[in-house]
């Protein structure tokens, strides 16, 4: 049955399980209608359950926002990107027996994919060998931020060394805490921060050649 | 203005969806293809060695209760427990390369083990031998279609 189509007299309501337009019920309301995080439980079950559907719908749901974390990490190479993005959500199909329903699905998701990204930076190991010590020297003080355009703003993170765009993007735009990020680098908490300020100063500089 | 605020206040400026350029669902769908398909065979044989098992529990126990009024050796050959578990080794050792197909192998391994038990015990009771037999086809048919590692 399509997606609003009214029932005929007499026709008993299709099985939820049966419902592959978006409008599988969860205790009688459509997925349409509920919270996000109860929607994307749902969907979660339904597709632990094997519904492709159903993981075609999360996939749907949350590919902007895995995809847009992948894009800033990877520098905007956005066919690497997509490659990573469709990595993340293969992953997660073959995870999702394992998801808890502790936090959200989106948490998770957006976790997964980050994690593909850095697996993949850590694979590449495109880094400029920058000797901690001496990154641990230059982390002193403040960096005074350079106002900028977004599509600049872009472009100069892209251009970053591999590392110190990662510690940038993960602190700065996801919200990472330093602890976090030196377990998924895994580097000191220190070099860390110390990442963090040198991406913050090249980036000044960049701009401020513009 | 203190320096770290702008700093994060100005690179949330980045932050944000960005949808891929094209459509990655076709090419996803088509690399978890397979996964259901297996998950499926996978619950199948799993099912299938627990039916065994609880069939046989079932049996042996209203076998032993009714063993007083039911003559159950009349017709069946005497049973040789010792020299039926050298013939049907266990196959633990070809444990299939796909996780998927390695739980199948060990639902099986188990169910198999405790049918030889049960048949310790009952070493007349036909109808487990033909539910070991039936265990130890199934685990060979996986064998056959998952290489071992």
């Amino acid at each position: 049955m399509a997606a609003g189509e009214a029932l005929k007299p007499g026709t008993p309501p299709p099985h939820p399980s049966s419902r592959m337009d978006g409008l599988a019920l969860t205790a009688g309301v459509p997925i349409a209608e509920l919270p996000a995080r109860d929607a994307d439980a749902a969907l979660v079950r339904r597709a632990v359950g094997g519904e492709a559907t159903a993981f075609e719908q999360l996939y749907r749901r949350h590919a902007g926002r895995v995809h847009g974390a992948i894009l800033r990490l990877v520098g905007m190479d956005r066919a690497r990107a997509e490659e990573l993005t469709q990595d993340a959500f293969v992953q997660a199909w073959r995870k999702l027996g394992s998801f808890r329903h502790e936090s959200a699905f989106s948490t998770w998701m957006h976790r997964l994919g980050v994690n593909t990204a850095l697996m993949d930076l850590r694979i590449r190991r495109e880094e400029d060998a920058t000797d901690s010590d001496e990154l641990l020297a230059a982390a002193g003080g403040e960096v005074p931020f350079c106002a900028a355009e977004r599509g600049d703003l872009e472009r100069a993170v892209a251009a970053l060394p591999t590392r110190a765009r990662a510690v940038l993007v993960l602190h700065d735009v996801e919200g990472f805490k330093h602890e976090e990020i030196s377990a998924e680098l895994g580097m000191a908490v220190g070099s860390s921060k110390a990442q963090l300020h040198r991406a913050r100063g090249l980036l000044r500089r960049a701009l401020a050649d513009r | 203005m203190n320096h770290e605020f702008q700093w994060r206040s100005e690179m949330r400026k980045l932050a944000g969806d960005a949808q891929p350029q094209r459509d990655l669902w076709p090419q996803i769908a088509a690399r978890i293809a397979v996964r259901p398909a297996t998950s499926r065979w996978r619950m199948g044989l799993g099912l299938a060695a627990t039916v065994l098992v609880a069939a046989g529990v079932v049996a042996l126990a209203w076998r032993t209760q009714s063993a007083n009024t039911i003559p159950i050796a009349a017709t069946a050959p005497a049973y040789d427990a010792t020299s039926m578990a050298a013939d049907n080794a266990p196959l633990a050792w070809a444990v299939p390369a796909d996780p998927a197909f390695a739980a199948a192998s060990r639902d099986l391994d188990s169910a198999s083990v405790q049918l030889q038990q049960a048949l310790e015990q009952q070493p007349q009771a036909v109808f487990l031998v033909g539910l070991l037999n039936r265990t130890n086809a199934q685990r060979m048919r996986l064998l056959r279609q998952a290489p071992s590692v």
